[in-house]
């Protein structure tokens, strides 16, 4: 059997348990740490798909700067006591979630009729590094919407320190 | 490639699927956010297997524009969080009901 198939098997399996258990944990500190599980499953995936730089990204901002986020406003919101899952939605969420499934499935077979049309194919990628491909990529073509993201960034910096100011609520 | 793209889109399907059950079934908003989290990814597979399938490394490079955003919607919605706790000492979705008209 074949090493690649292995790999896909068993990280694909631990990410669909530990995004179960991110949704039906009742404890909010045990979701987030199968939150953590999950995405260091998905970057396994991306390291076989042979997507190198896109992997490593995954484990440096998901797993370790927004779950840090996260860890630090539960520990400062206390412990919470309502129920955790509303039972009346429970049922209500099975026809939406066979709509969003079934809309998904019709755009993966639709695009099942094209493929290899772009410049990055095996043979290029073994002359050209998967990073120097993503980055040649995102320095030429796509330098705009880079420049775009760092400001939303800096945008959404700044709205933080305001909405986490003390006397910006009044009572 | 050994493993076919198709299973991958699979993949990515459950997961965005779970992540919609957890935003409609959880009370906790910060839970909430969490699986919006889930969903983000399960787009983020989607991308990565498409572009093996077309022989491209455009995807990739949204992936990283993704990547970008969910740690603004991270920022953004925790400190909304905060604030939220602050005015109202619960994290309960049903409790936040000042616009109902």
């Amino acid at each position: 059997m074949d090493l690649n198939l292995i790999a896909f098997w068993s990280l694909s399996t631990i990410a669909v348990l530990s995004a179960l258990g991110v949704v039906f944990f009742r404890n909010i500190i045990y979701a987030v740490l199968s939150l953590i599980s999950t995405l260091i499953a998905i970057s396994g995936l991306f390291f076989n798909l042979g997507a190198e730089l896109i992997g490593a990204l995954q484990i440096l901002i998901y797993a370790v700067a927004i779950v840090v986020f996260y860890v630090l406003v539960i520990s400062t919101v206390p412990k919470y006591e309502g129920e955790a899952i509303d039972l009346k939605y429970s049922l209500l969420s099975t026809p939406f979630a066979f709509i969003l499934f079934m809309e998904l499935a019709y755009v993966s077979v639709y695009g099942l009729w094209v493929s290899g049309t772009g410049v990055f194919g095996p043979a290029m990628l073994n002359q050209v590094s998967n990073v120097k491909a993503v980055a040649t990529m995102l320095f030429t073509k796509y330098l705009f919407p880079f420049e775009v993201a760092s400001v939303i960034l800096l945008v959404a910096m700044i709205g933080a320190i305001v909405l986490g100011k003390k006397d910006i609520v009044e009572d | 490639m050994s493993v076919s793209y198709e299973y991958y889109l699979v993949l990515s399907g459950l997961l965005m699927v779970i992540g919609l059950i957890g935003i409609i079934i959880r009370k906790n908003i910060i839970a909430l956010l969490i699986s919006t989290e889930l969903m983000l990814n399960s787009v983020n597979i989607a991308f990565v297997a498409f572009d093996i399938k077309l022989q491209d490394v455009a995807g990739q490079v949204f992936v990283f524009f993704i990547l970008t955003i969910a740690a603004a919607e991270a920022a953004i919605g925790l400190g909304l969080i905060m604030a939220i706790y602050r005015m109202k000492r619960d994290v309960d979705v049903t409790k936040i009901s000042e616009l109902k008209g």
